[in-house]
């Protein structure tokens, strides 16, 4: 594994003269031509126009400022605990206004739909009366939680903090993949990013006119604020996090220190009189809103895992009261599973009368017989995934996969249809990259952040992924992927030099 | 503030405090031992320190400078204290100026990198941790506000130095009767008092000048007593009640004993003999511990522990089995 990659085989010019399209969906250059699209050419003008030692000197400064700034995540699996900088490529992505536009409202759509299902499946349950989707989808869900169904929200909201994962096939046209509606992280890594780019190549940055995503700390802190249970001036949010060997938890640190509030472990709260309270040095503090980085099944050993400790004990019952919000909602897991998916167009017809902004992948169910026939002739040719996992686990790429590996999978999925979905394999684009040495194209999706709380906020950006190894389509960094900044350009001409 | 982050804030102080009184002592002594005569030679010449620092283990087949540096086994080892200072240090990083996470960051890192197979890995273990520590306080100086995270992280700084002091006074008991000349300077050079004293009393070092600064001066900063009046400042300071006055136990102890050693200290000595007073003032120190984790670090939840090791242990318990969770989410 690597951080950034310095070493470089051949003068910047000449990576882009060499630089090949192959036949995908290139997000910087035109698949006919090989000519640059128009959002790029400042960024290709201004790479190519770099001297090897300016290149090579702004790669050492970007990773020495990941280093210092401790930008790391934990790998566990070699049994050390390793705590490495997540990869990093300085090639920014590029959004033009009017796509970002398109992307902003498919995905206010998008979650205003998944709230609205979410109060519905917890409350009158309409859409399952009404046949748009299977009851038995629903109960037979695994972080369906019906037994808190009829707790009052405010505003209604379940899902507080969305990381909608987007791509784009083999046409350009933007996708949604996933909805992570339970705790999605990565934005920590699109703030470094930006801050890092910004300090390495001020000039580009500055002639292109990009969008702010520095705003998301104070827009985070306005959301949790604007869903306290408590009428009061400045209700107390906090951060509620595994603890330090969690691997996400330098991300945890980050975001409770730039909104300025506590960070907590389950045993620094207490719950009297279903009323939650933190303690401190000068005694019980009650807390309003918890923006929870730990899964609902550790949440609270009286009510769910028993042997967690991570949680706190009657959480669940000050949540039930209405005494405390947690961010994101109990329940949530139910719109994350991966057979929920393939029935948000539906929903977004049922609540709202729209017609989906965002189109969803082809995607065949274990639970419709017929799809399920399907499935298992044709597993070879498409991509299967477990509904209920994620970080890219328990999935198979059929095309690449071993014909035992496709018989073990059938076998998977043939003993337990309803947890197994399958979808066409979707050659996602792919963008110009620094790696070994050279100028290529990586495979890339998109991870921008929706914040719901008396109203929806679109950050103008999002974490880039890139598949770093050659031909892979798997950008999760549990396997091998890295990052780039996002830059989504205003709409307005950039400011010309006095 | 969080109880949780007190406590942190409190123990990543002391412990790096503790590797650093460690590290002076085992290089004073070694020091001293070039000069020592047969009796204080060979496989007890180190014993003494393990006596003083009441980290004796008879079992241990390593040999006594390794248990107390670089030991895996021994919770009190230098390498264990430097580890334990950085893992509170990484649990409240938001709460700490980032000179000095990077700073004990940096010390764990270096102390990695000295081969197994280095013959004098020891001396340099005890070189960095005392180096390390000096900028450490630096840089806790120059950066940190002067809010209730300053004065845990003081507290914690002021109460080891103050028992590490009393119990490096208590050196002379544990030795050879015509070593214990010898001793007094290597108490001095290990509380980095030699020059104050040569200052203050000219050449000649005796039990009686040796021990007068090192437990009674109000001046100079690892003085038994200068530090139990810095803990009684900052407990005050904490809660918020005047001085001379006292709102919860931790106050009250740290009065009770400030004034001893204000007041009655060198009669004491006469009465009590110097082993008794200062193992006396170890118990009112262990004490004042006590209390500060009873009103400050317990939970509501959490019956009160035996004594304050009880609670360490118990907590370090909970930690481990803890950890295995935190990586799965």
């Amino acid at each position: 594994m690597f951080g950034i990659q310095i070493a470089m085989s051949g003068a910047v010019k000449e990576q882009f003269e060499n630089y090949a399209v192959e036949g995908f969906f290139d997000e910087a250059f035109s698949r006919e031509e090989s000519k640059c699209r128009p959002m790029y050419d400042g960024a290709v003008k201004y790479f190519s126009g770099l001297s090897d030692e300016r290149m090579k000197s702004s790669l050492r400064s970007l990773e020495r400022t990941f280093l210092k700034q401790g930008v790391t995540f934990t790998v566990y699996s070699d049994g050390q605990g390793t705590e490495r900088i997540f990869p990093f490529d300085p090639f920014p992505r590029i959004i033009p206004a009017d796509e970002w536009s398109m992307i902003d409202r498919g995905l206010r759509q998008r979650i205003k739909a998944l709230n609205l299902f979410l109060k519905d499946i917890y409350s009158d349950r309409r859409i399952l009366k009404e046949k748009i989707m299977p009851e038995e989808l629903v109960k037979t869900s695994k972080h369906n939680r019906s037994e808190l169904a009829g707790v009052k929200l405010p505003h209604d909201t379940y899902i507080h903090i969305c990381g909608t994962d987007l791509i784009r096939d083999n046409d350009g046209r933007y996708c949604v993949l996933e909805d992570n509606g339970r705790c999605p992280s990565g934005v920590s890594y699109m703030l470094e990013n930006r801050l890092a780019m910004k300090r390495t190549f001020p000039d580009l940055y500055r002639q292109l006119n990009v969008e702010r995503v520095a705003d998301y700390p104070r827009e985070l802190l306005r959301m949790l604020r604007s869903v306290s249970p408590r009428q009061q001036d400045t209700p107390v949010c906090v951060l509620l996090t595994p603890g330090q060997y969690n691997s996400a938890y330098f991300e945890h640190t980050f975001l409770a220190q730039q909104m300025g509030i506590e960070i907590v472990e389950g045993r620094d709260l207490i719950v009297e009189n279903e009323r939650v309270y933190m303690h401190t040095t000068r005694g019980l503090v009650q807390v309003d809103v918890i923006y929870r980085r730990i899964d609902d099944d550790f949440l609270d050993p009286r009510f769910f895992r028993r042997d967690s400790t991570l949680g706190v004990p009657d959480l669940v019952k000050a949540y039930r009261a209405g005494n405390v919000t947690l961010v994101n909602a109990i329940g949530t897991g139910v719109a994350d599973d991966k057979a929920t998916y393939a029935y948000v167009p539906d929903m977004i017809r049922f609540y709202l009368s729209e017609e989906p902004i965002l189109p969803n992948i082809e995607t065949f169910l274990g639970s419709r017989p017929d799809e399920l026939t399907y499935m298992i002739e044709n597993m070879a040719n498409l991509v299967v995934k477990a509904v209920d996992e994620a970080g890219g686990y328990g999935m198979l790429i059929g095309p690449a996969a071993t014909s035992e590996e496709v018989a073990d999978f059938r076998e998977k999925v043939k003993s337990n249809p309803r947890g197994y979905i399958a979808q066409p394999v979707i050659s996602l684009s792919r963008h110009p990259t620094f790696c070994d040495g050279d100028l290529e194209g990586r495979h890339i999706d998109l991870r921008p952040f929706v914040l719901t709380g008396e109203d929806t906020v679109v950050v103008p950006g999002g974490l880039t992924r890139v598949a770093l190894r050659k031909g892979s389509l798997v950008v999760n960094s549990s396997q091998g992927g890295g990052s780039k900044d996002t830059w989504v350009l205003r709409e307005t001409a950039a400011p010309t030099e006095a | 503030m969080l109880s949780r982050v007190a406590e942190n804030l409190y123990w990543m102080s002391r412990s790096i405090e503790r590797a650093d009184n460690l590290a002076r002592l085992v290089m004073a002594h070694k020091n001293e031992l070039l000069d020592a005569t047969s009796a204080l030679r060979g496989e007890f010449a180190w014993h003494p320190l393990l006596e003083v620092t009441s980290m004796g283990d008879e079992n241990s087949s390593e040999d006594v400078v390794t248990y107390m540096v670089s030991s895996k086994d021994n919770p009190d080892s230098i390498i264990n204290c430097i580890q334990l200072a950085r893992e509170n240090a990484r649990a409240v990083r938001d709460q700490i100026s980032e000179e000095m996470w990077l700073e004990l960051n940096a010390l764990w890192l270096d102390l990695k990198q000295i081969p197994e197979t280095d013959t004098d890995r020891h001396s340099k273990i005890c070189d960095m941790a005392i180096r390390s520590a000096l900028q450490f306080r630096g840089i806790e100086n120059s950066s940190l506000p002067r809010t209730d995270v300053w004065a845990f992280v003081q507290l914690g700084e002021y109460l080891e130095r103050a028992d590490k002091t009393s119990r490096i006074v208590d050196l002379p008991h544990f030795l050879p009767t015509h070593e214990v000349a010898a001793a007094w300077n290597t108490m001095l050079r290990a509380c980095s008092a030699t020059a104050e004293h040569r200052h203050r009393y000219g050449g000649e070092v005796d039990a009686a000048s040796a021990s007068t600064l090192l437990l009674f001066s109000t001046t100079f900063p690892r003085s038994v007593r200068f530090c139990v009046r810095m803990i009684d400042e900052l407990l005050h300071q904490i809660s918020g009640t005047s001085a001379g006055e006292y709102l919860n136990e931790a106050e009250r102890a740290t009065g009770a004993l400030l004034a001893r050693l204000n007041f009655s200290g060198v009669e004491e000595i006469g009465s009590m003999g110097l082993h008794e007073y200062v193992d006396s003032i170890q118990v009112d120190l262990n004490r004042i511990g006590y209390e500060i984790m009873e009103r400050y670090f317990l939970l509501r939840k959490d019956a009160p522990p035996a004594s304050a090791e009880d609670y360490v242990n118990s907590r370090m318990q909970a930690q481990a089995s803890m950890q295995q969770q935190q990586q799965q989410q």
